[in-house]
């Protein structure tokens, strides 16, 4: 602190300057409102949870968007339907995908459920074709959601609440890999034949 | 616990490593710990509990996403007040609230104890909410702060002097505010209605 008191530089003010010190620091601390944690927390949510959609929308949605411009002139010049091949790619996919029948209530099933369909969705995603501008705004929709759920398990106790929620991130992930095979169920409404190659 | 201790306290070592982690709970804990520190300075500085409360909630924001730029070559709670005097002093900037005041700078002191000596604390608190806004976040950060003129300089973007000046001008006009007012007594002489 050399360069305290230097503006005045006498005994006395030394003294008046100490004595004000001692004054205001003497003052007691002000109370805070009481309703500042639980804003600030919230905000902190707030924040995190768009973060975290950002983070898992902003690449799906910008690879889409390549995929997209690079199928644009394909689609454009003559709009193809998809071969066997492609079909037969989510098929293979398909048939790895967990079961659906048996309703499953254990959290740690559910997690492991929860990470085959994840693994299916984006082996979807990598895989099948590009989605639509409609799809994709959907897709982006359930990615939120996804994104939600899991801000929300994020912050649960209670088992039931658990299992719920990984239930409901299961089902959000069925209908995202569903939009993802759209475009296939729209090539076998036109060719009945291969109907067994959709996935169940 | 008075204004001057509100910054001196440790926060454990592990605290603070958990909220670089981002652990929430951490920061609750540093915020319950902080919170009437971080208030009373924000308070000071601002003058104004609306301001105030806007630089509470956005220095604990930063203090929660920046934690992992906090590197340890300090006390954290040193770091902490740091985020709140910026942020106090953006307010003060961003919102204008400052007032220039032109003031006689010549210092007029008698043998007289000063007047903050016998004052009260709620007297002291309104003479000092009564001073314009950087001479008050001078003097504050001056006195109970412990910063120097070169620290507040900086904090402010201006030169040493204007540290110097602005709290030379704020213990002047703190000192006037203080100052027992001379009643003045209506004269009586000559009032009387005559029979």
């Amino acid at each position: 602190m050399h360069d305290r008191l230097d503006h005045h530089g006498m005994n006395g003010d030394m003294n008046n300057e100490a004595s004000l010190t001692a004054a205001l620091r003497a003052l007691p601390a002000c109370e805070p409102p009481h309703d500042t944690w639980p804003a600030l927390a919230a905000q902190l949510r707030r924040r995190r949870t768009l973060r975290k959609t950002v983070w898992f929308t902003l690449p799906a949605a910008f690879a889409a968007g390549i995929a997209l411009a690079f199928a644009w002139p394909h689609l454009h010049l003559r709009a193809p339907l998809p071969t066997p091949v492609r079909i037969a790619q989510p098929t293979a996919a398909a048939a790895t995908r967990p079961s659906a029948a048996k309703p499953v209530t254990d959290v740690a099933a559910l997690q492991t459920s929860s990470e085959q369909w994840q693994a299916w969705v984006q082996n979807l995603d990598r895989t099948g074709a590009p989605l639509d501008g409609r799809a994709l705004a959907t897709a982006v929709t359930l990615q939120d959601r996804i994104a939600l759920v899991d801000l929300q398990l994020s912050a649960a106790r209670n088992p039931a609440t658990v299992a719920s929620l990984w239930q409901q991130r299961i089902t959000l992930l069925q209908q995202l890999g569903l939009l993802h095979l759209q475009p296939y169920l729209v090539a076998e409404q036109a060719q009945p034949v291969r109907a067994h190659a959709l996935p169940m | 616990m008075d204004a001057q201790s509100n910054f001196q306290q440790h926060v454990e070592p592990e605290t603070v490593a958990r909220l670089k982690r981002g652990d929430l709970a951490a920061f609750e804990t540093v915020y319950r710990q902080f919170e009437r520190a971080a208030w009373t300075l924000a308070l000071r500085l601002t003058g104004r509990a609306d301001v105030a409360h806007e630089v509470l909630q956005d220095s604990m924001l930063k203090a929660f996403e920046r934690a992992g730029q906090y590197r340890g070559d300090a006390p954290f709670a040193a770091w902490l007040r740091k985020l709140v005097v910026n942020e106090a002093l953006m307010q003060l900037r961003h919102d204008r609230l400052h007032v220039i005041e032109v003031l006689d700078d010549s210092v007029e002191q008698g043998e007289a104890p000063p007047p903050w000596t016998f004052a009260d604390a709620a007297t002291l608190d309104r003479a000092l909410n009564r001073l314009p806004d950087d001479a008050r976040a001078v003097l504050w950060l001056y006195h109970v702060e412990g910063f120097t003129h070169l620290e507040i300089a900086r904090e402010f973007g201006r030169s040493v002097s204007f540290s110097k000046s602005q709290l030379a001008r704020a213990t002047k006009r703190l000192r006037e505010l203080l100052q027992p007012k001379v009643e003045d007594t209506p004269c009586t002489i000559g009032s009387t209605t005559t029979a």
